[in-house]
C-alpha cells in the first residue's frame, strides 16, 4: 500500500517536474529568439521582401475571422446592452459603453484570439514541419541566417500589422453594435454614434494599438519559437502546433491584465 | 589537404554517438561511410557541417572552405520553386546579396541544373518533383556556390538502380567539375563500388574499419566482411545499442 502511494505521488510529481521543465525550456527558447531578433532589428538586418510577404499574410489571413469574432461579440453585447439600458432610461449611453468595452478591451483581445487561430497556428506548423524536415538545418549550411530570414519578417508583421487588423475590426464592431441596437432597442442611429463619439478617448486609442502591437509580436514570437525548434516527425509537429496555441492564448491573456493593471488602475 | 578530422566525439545523453574519430579527404576524393542505421553518420554530417557542435577533436579545412550538404531527404524548401531553391544562397546570403545580376543568377541556376541532367524544370515546386529529382534539385542547390568539401548523406537511399546508378555519376562527375572532397555516407554497395575512393565504417560511434575499396570488399576485417555479406552473425550486433 505504501508502495503503491509512494509511486503515485512520485509520478504525480514527475509529470508536474515534467510539465514545468517544458514550460522553463519552452521560456528559454523564446527568451533567446527575442534577443536574436531584436537585435537583427536594431541592426537593420530585415529582409524586406518576406517582411511585405508575411505581412500581406498576416492581415489577409486573419481579417475576415477577426471581423467575425469582433463583430459577432460587439452585437452581441449590444444585444444584451441596449434594451436594458433602455429599461432604465439610459439608452443614450449605449454608444459610450460600446466604445468602452470594445476599444479598451474586446477588440484587441478578440481579434488576438482570431490571429492566434489563424496565423499564429500556421506560422508554427510552418516552421515546426520545416525544421522537422531540416529546411532549417539547409539554411543554416546555405550560410542563410534563420532567423533573419524566417522570424524577423514574421515578428514585424505581427508588431506593424495587428494594430490595423484592431482599428478595422474595431470599427467594424462598433457599427455592429450600433445596428444591432437599433434593432432591438430602438435607439436611432444617430443617437448611438453621438454618445459612442464622447466614449472615445485618444488615451483608450493608443494603449489598445500599443497593446495589439504587443498581441501581435508576442504570437509572432510564440509562434515562431515553438516551431522552430521541433524535433521529431509529424506528432512533434502537430504538438508544436497545439503549444504555440495554448502558450499564445495565455500569454494574451496575461499581457491584456497587465496592460489593464498598468494603464486603468 | 582539404578536410581532416582529428579524435572527434560527440556525446548525446551521456553515450558515446561518435568516439575518437579521425580521417582525413583530399581534394578530388572521396570518403565513402558506412554502418548501421544509428552508428552517427548522420551526426558525423551534422558536425563537419556546423549544425550540430562537438563535443571533442578538431575539423581542418583550409580557412576560405565552402562546405556545402546535400540531405538525406533533399530539405528542398517547399514554398519555394526549384529557381528559388537554387538560387538561394547567391539571393539571400549576406555576403552574396547584390552580388549577382538577375540575369548572373538565371545563367548560373541553368548551369548548375545541366550539371545534375535537369533542364526546363525552374518553375516546378519540390512537391511536383520525383524524389530522384529532389535530390538532384539537392545537388544542384549545394553546389551553387562551387564548394570544396561537398557531403552527401545517403543520396541514394529509397531510389530504384538505374536512378541510384545516376545520382553515383553525378557524385563523381561533381568532384572532377568542382575538384573537392566529397563525403558520402551510404547504405549501399553499389554506391560504394561506383563513387567512392576510400571507406570508414562506423559501428557504436568508433570507426572499425578503414581502408580501401577493394580492401572493404575483400572480406579480410570480420566488421567489413559482415556488412558486406549482409549476415547476421558476426562481430556486430544490431540489437545492442
Ligand atoms: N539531436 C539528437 N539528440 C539525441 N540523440 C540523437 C540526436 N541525433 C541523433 N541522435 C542519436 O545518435 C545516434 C546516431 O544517429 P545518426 O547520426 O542519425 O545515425 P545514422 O545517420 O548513422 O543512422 C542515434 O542513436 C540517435 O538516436
Ligand atoms: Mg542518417
Amino acid at each position: 500500500m505504501f508502495e503503491l502511494n509512494k509511486t503515485l505521488t512520485y509520478n504525480a510529481f514527475l509529470l508536474l517536474w515534467e510539465q514545468l521543465k517544458d514550460f522553463l525550456i519552452t521560456l528559454g527558447d523564446m527568451g533567446q529568439v527575442f534577443v536574436k531578433v531584436v537585435k537583427r532589428i536594431l541592426l537593420l538586418r530585415i529582409n524586406f521582401k518576406e517582411t511585405l510577404e508575411q505581412s500581406k499574410r498576416f492581415a489577409y489571413d486573419s481579417l475576415p475571422i477577426s471581423l467575425t469574432i469582433v463583430g459577432m461579440t460587439s452585437a452581441i453585447i449590444a444585444m444584451q446592452l441596449a434594451p436594458e439600458l433602455a429599461k432604465q432610461g439610459g439608452a443614450d449611453y449605449t454608444g459610450s459603453l460600446s466604445a468602452l468595452v470594445m476599444v479598451r478591451e474586446l477588440a484587441a483581445i478578440m481579434s488576438g484570439f482570431a490571429i492566434i487561430s489563424m496565423v499564429g497556428s500556421s506560422f508554427a506548423s510552418e516552421l515546426a514541419s520545416m525544421a522537422v524536415s531540416e529546411q532549417i538545418n539547409a539554411m543554416s549550411v546555405l550560410k542563410v541566417d534563420y532567423i533573419e530570414y524566417l522570424i524577423v519578417p514574421r515578428f514585424l508583421a505581427g508588431v506593424l500589422f495587428m494594430p490595423v487588423i484592431f482599428i478595422i475590426s474595431a470599427t467594424f464592431g462598433l457599427i455592429c453594435a450600433g445596428y444591432v441596437s437599433n434593432w432591438c432597442a430602438d435607439l436611432s442611429l444617430l443617437n448611438y454614434f453621438t454618445s459612442l463619439w464622447h466614449g472615445l478617448f485618444i488615451r483608450d486609442i493608443f494603449i489598445a494599438l500599443l497593446k495589439s502591437s504587443f498581441f501581435g509580436g508576442t504570437i509572432a514570437l510564440i509562434s515562431c519559437s515553438c516551431g522552430c525548434f521541433t524535433k521529431g516527425g509529424a506528432k512533434e509537429v502537430g504538438l508544436a502546433t497545439t503549444k504555440a496555441v495554448v502558450w499564445s492564448f495565455l500569454v494574451i491573456a496575461v499581457w491584456d491584465f497587465v496592460f489593464a493593471s498598468i494603464f486603468y488602475l | 589537404m582539404s578536410i581532416e578530422v582529428k579524435n572527434l566525439s560527440k556525446i548525446f545523453d551521456k553515450r558515446y554517438v561518435l568516439k575518437d574519430i579521425s580521417f582525413k579527404v583530399n581534394n578530388g576524393e572521396t570518403l565513402g561511410v558506412i554502418g548501421f542505421s544509428g552508428s552517427g553518420k548522420s551526426t558525423l554530417l551534422k558536425i563537419i557541417s556546423g549544425i550540430l557542435e562537438k563535443d571533442s577533436g578538431e575539423i581542418i579545412y583550409p580557412e576560405n572552405s565552402e562546405i556545402a550538404m546535400a540531405f538525406q531527404y533533399s530539405a528542398l524548401f517547399d514554398f519555394l520553386d526549384v529557381f528559388d531553391n537554387i538560387s538561394f544562397p547567391l539571393v539571400e546570403r549576406k555576403e552574396l546579396r547584390g552580388k549577382y545580376s538577375k540575369s548572373e543568377i538565371e545563367k548560373i541556376v541553368k548551369e548548375k541544373l545541366k550539371m545534375v541532367g535537369l533542364e526546363g524544370i525552374e518553375d516546378k515546386y519540390p512537391s511536383e518533383l520525383s524524389g530522384g529529382m529532389q535530390k538532384r534539385v539537392g545537388f544542384a542547390r549545394a553546389i551553387v556556390t562551387n564548394p570544396n568539401i561537398i557531403l552527401y548523406d545517403e543520396p541514394t537511399a529509397g531510389l530504384d538502380p538505374v536512378t541510384s546508378t545516376m545520382i553515383e555519376d553525378y557524385i563523381v562527375q561533381l568532384k572532377k567539375d568542382l575538384n573537392a572532397a566529397c563525403i558520402v555516407v551510404t547504405h549501399q554497395l553499389s554506391t560504394i563500388k561506383r563513387a567512392v575512393d576510400k571507406v570508414i565504417m562506423l559501428y557504436q560511434g568508433s570507426i572499425v574499419f578503414s581502408g580501401g575499396v577493394e580492401e572493404l570488399l575483400s572480406g579480410e576485417n570480420p566488421y567489413a566482411r559482415q556488412f558486406v555479406s549482409a549476415s547476421i552473425q558476426g562481430p556486430m550486433n544490431i540489437a545492442t545499442k
